[in-house]
């Protein structure tokens, strides 16, 4: 069997980088939607208002995330790069402070001095070598570090836009408000848990993946909770007003 | 760190010299001057640098009836074997695992645990001549060395950047 080359590995393991997004946009777009129904269903009488009001927040926060995303992948990827940049200068203007780092780092992890030296001497007869090994260990950086602003930003909008629709949705299709908010929050509760059991559980091979969905849901719900809690301590400050 | 006119603290130390292991003691050292340099670490990037500088000036210093001694915290085996990776040294490698030579001369960093680039010439009753110690991330250059033991050699004053040959190199003591 051939093994997997490494630009297909490291195209994988990119994918994988976006789960972030994604998983951050669902929980998101699910809290923030089940908060606003949750929210309006007390104060505003008309049902159609609640879900007109649902939508334009899920719509705006569908694009906030999205560019945020977008503008914050587009940042760190323009540090990332002049700070690569700096150390290729570093690598091509002082190797030997550069060389002796490098053992330094591969001393730290386990490596012999004689047996870094080597590694060291070797990696310098090929500079690119030298360069993408010293950006990687010694100041943590990678070609691979980039992301891609403009896939980062779309994940995070349309995962957004996929975990508003699990509180919104029971709410638009069952007419009764109440059961349709009490429906629309069982299915966020059931959403968030199933985000943490696939993601955190199956996807990483953990041994409980009920747990990683039990995890997730009680770190949500408990953000939420604390939210809804400061939100109550607060609501006399602006009785009087 | 000592200083030019202190008595060079004695030494007798394992060391690695033409291939095999042995023993040198200061004693032991019959040229005239001797250019004792200590250094961080063998396997190093920046230490062959100097250690090769001094490898190939070794004729030169020679010819101004000068031994060279290099000195590190590593032991013998390990010299011996960085000498065979350098492709062979012309002078030994002092092994001062213990670091007490080192520490006699002043030049132990504590923090790093290793030697700090010093050097020093020692004149022919085994007194400091001259003494000098830089940052572990430079190293020292090896025709200043050179030149210092020239200009010592010649038991004259010597201006500013003096060289041999130079006519004005004799300042007569008035």
């Amino acid at each position: 069997m051939a093994a997997p080359k490494p630009e297909e590995k490291r195209r994988v393991f990119e994918r994988l980088a976006s789960i972030r997004e994604v998983v951050f946009g669902i929980q998101d777009g699910v809290l923030t939607t089940a908060g606003v129904l949750a929210g309006l269903s007390g104060a505003v009488n008309g049902r159609s208002q609640v879900i007109l009001a649902a939508l334009a927040s899920t719509v705006a926060g569908a694009l906030s995330m999205g560019a945020g995303a977008y503008l914050g992948t587009r940042a760190e990827t323009e540090v990332i790069r002049s700070e690569l940049r700096r150390a290729h200068a570093e690598v091509s203007d002082q190797p030997y402070i550069v060389q002796e780092s490098l053992m330094e780092a591969l001393a730290k992890e386990g490596l012999a001095r004689e047996a870094s030296y080597r590694v060291v001497k070797l990696l310098s007869s090929a500079p690119q070598a030298l360069s993408s090994t010293a950006e990687e260990k010694i100041y943590g950086l990678s070609q691979g570090s980039f992301g891609n602003p403009a896939l980062d930003g779309l994940l995070m909008g349309v995962a957004f836009l996929l975990g508003a629709l699990v509180p919104l949705l029971p709410f638009v299709l069952i007419a009764s408000v109440h059961a349709g908010l009490i429906a629309g929050l069982g299915a966020t509760a059931l959403v968030l848990f199933a985000v943490g059991y696939f993601v955190e559980g199956r996807l990483s091979d953990q041994r409980y993946p009920a747990l990683a969905g039990a995890r997730f849901l009680a770190i949500a719900l408990g953000a939420a909770a604390i939210g809804y809690l400061i939100g109550l301590a607060i609501s006399p400050l602006g009785a009087g007003s | 760190m000592l200083k030019p006119g202190d008595v060079a603290p004695p030494f007798d130390l394992p060391c690695a010299f033409e291939g095999k292991i042995g023993h040198l003691a200061l004693t032991s050292v019959r040229s005239e001057m001797i250019v004792l340099f200590f250094y961080p670490r063998d396997f190093s990037f920046i230490c062959p640098t100097e250690v090769l500088g001094f490898h190939k000036a070794q004729a030169a210093f020679k010819a101004e009836h000068t031994s060279l001694v290099g000195v590190s915290v590593d032991d013998a085996e390990t010299h011996l074997r960085w000498a065979v990776e350098l492709g062979g040294l012309s002078y030994p490698l002092l092994a001062d695992p213990d670091a007490r030579v080192t520490r006699e001369y002043g030049v132990y960093d504590d923090s790093e645990k290793v030697a700090m680039r010093a050097t020093y010439v020692l004149d022919a009753k085994r007194n400091v001549a001259y003494a000098v110690a830089s940052s572990i991330n430079v190293g020292r250059s090896v025709s200043e060395t050179l030149r210092v033991v020239r200009a010592l050699r010649g038991g004259r004053l010597c201006p500013a950047d003096w060289q041999p040959g130079d006519a004005s190199a004799a300042v007569e003591l008035k």
